[in-house]
């Protein structure tokens, strides 16, 4: 299985000590006989509302027998996602010649760049699944050789027949391969049981935690014009409506669209949790607004609680004594 | 040549100096990430600081310069990673064994800069696919 698909990935050195790493095989083979998989409990038991077929016949397929299939799997993703992509314009993102592979860290950067928000989903089979079923499909490193004699690989899933048991994959130089999903799970969980997802903004990962998806949205703001990851923001919030990070990324984008009305919203939401950031940054707002006296107490109430953000808010405070009026000090 | 290197050095540290430029030009607002971080479990300087001060050390960059490493292209992968991921980098960096910080350095930037790490230090214990 292997032939034909040689390392392409590459995982970021982890210094481990040998002592923990000996420790680490003996209990690997140990539990390695009495455990029991994902995929014959999923197998046994279907997840409810998990179809039994499920195909993304419409995935671009981009061939790859070297050592590219980071690029390839990338630009299969971002380019399902709508966003038009080529592996060979990947490569000076994500490729390293040096080692013949692509780091996961650069892969998700990869996707940031090309304008897809990259969000890293739950290692579970059944997040897996579920977010192909979701019509998304996923990206995912496998090792295909062993624990200690790695050869990492990224491929894309595409589908999964629970019936026969198998997931498709668009991998390497395989259009269309059906894999026992029992094979599938080793190959992942060797590799970290690590996988993503790339959307447009303004679509959101079907099974994603709100802590990697918000890190995905946070990420996202770096790469993008302030356009699109406001509406990715929007997304998040729609589904996260509380959630502190996310307003703050609102607030930050739309202050930079020059959207004065619609930031100092999100900051006076972002206000309640209480952080100094916010009260800051709404104060900030609030000044260019004109409305100086509110703008005042809001780096008031954050100068209580600014913690390392005082020289911060006593800049804001700064500012403001400035624009006032001497009578209202 | 020599002149050529004086060049390449002016522009690196030009780039260095440039990520730190571009934070602190925006302070008048806290930024998401900065706001997340504080948010969360408080880490005291951000990861792009930490990576920026590591470049910025004269052996590095010796060494960077020695190896020919693109500094633009260097500075834009950088930048694409978030603050959270330039920490996990620079943890890696700041985990090395005494002496070996250098190596580590090197090792992490090349890593990511796109020149093969093995032959030029042993610090890491690799795990390179065996063929």
């Amino acid at each position: 299985m292997a032939a034909g698909t040689p390392a392409c990935a590459v995982r970021a050195p982890r210094p481990r000590p040998v002592a923990r790493r000996l420790l680490a095989l003996v209990l690997a083979a140990l539990l390695a006989g009495g455990c029991a998989t994902q995929s014959a409990s999923l197998l046994a038991q279907r997840p409810p509302g998990l179809p039994t077929r499920v195909e993304l016949a419409d995935t671009p397929f981009f061939p790859d027998d070297s050592h590219f299939c980071g690029p390839a799997a990338l630009a299969t993703a971002l380019s399902a996602a709508g966003l038009a992509t080529r592996p060979d314009e990947l490569v000076d993102r994500v490729f390293l010649p040096g080692r013949e592979g692509s780091l996961q860290i650069e892969m998700l950067a990869g996707a940031r760049r090309s304008g897809a928000v990259a969000t890293v989903i739950p290692g579970t089979l059944e997040a897996l699944l579920s977010e192909v079923a979701a019509g998304h499909p996923v990206v995912v490193l496998q090792n295909l050789g062993l624990s200690w004699a790695p050869s990492w690989h990224y491929a894309v899933v595409v589908g999964h027949d629970l019936e026969a048991g198998e997931i498709l994959l668009r991998s390497g130089p395989m259009q269309r391969q059906a894999l026992a999903l029992r094979t599938f799970e080793h190959t992942w969980k060797r590799g970290g049981n690590w996988a993503f997802v790339t959307l447009p903004p303004g679509r959101l990962a079907a099974t994603a935690t709100e802590a990697e998806a918000t890190a995905a949205l946070v990420a996202f703001e770096r790469a993008a014009s302030p356009a699109a990851a406001a509406t990715a923001y929007r997304a998040g919030l729609q589904r996260w409506p509380d959630s502190y990070t996310l307003q703050m990324g609102l607030g930050n984008v739309l202050h930079a669209r020059g959207e004065l009305a619609g930031a100092e919203a999100a900051f006076a939401r972002a206000a309640r949790h209480g952080q100094a950031a916010a009260h800051n940054n709404h104060a900030r707002v609030l000044l260019a607004l004109g409305r100086a006296g509110e703008a005042r107490a809001a780096a008031q109430r954050g100068l209580a609680v600014a913690g390392p953000l005082r020289a911060t808010l006593l800049d804001t405070l700064q500012a403001i004594d400035a624009a006032l009026p001497a009578p209202a000090r | 040549m020599k002149r050529f290197q004086r060049l390449l050095a002016v522009l690196l540290s030009a780039s260095v100096l440039n990520l730190t430029a571009v934070q602190s030009a925006q302070a008048a607002l806290v930024s998401t990430e900065e706001a997340a971080r504080l948010a969360g479990a408080a880490q005291s300087e951000s990861g792009h600081a930490r990576l920026a001060a590591a470049l910025a050390r004269d052996d590095v960059r010796a060494e960077m310069l020695r190896q020919g490493v693109d500094p633009t292209l260097a500075h834009e992968r950088i930048a694409a990673l978030t603050d959270d991921e330039a920490a996990r980098l620079a943890d890696q960096i700041d985990s090395a064994p005494a002496g070996g910080i250098i190596g580590a350095i090197l090792l992490v930037f090349f890593v990511l800069l796109i020149t093969d790490i093995l032959g030029l230090t042993k610090v890491f214990p690799f795990t390179r696919p065996l063929r």
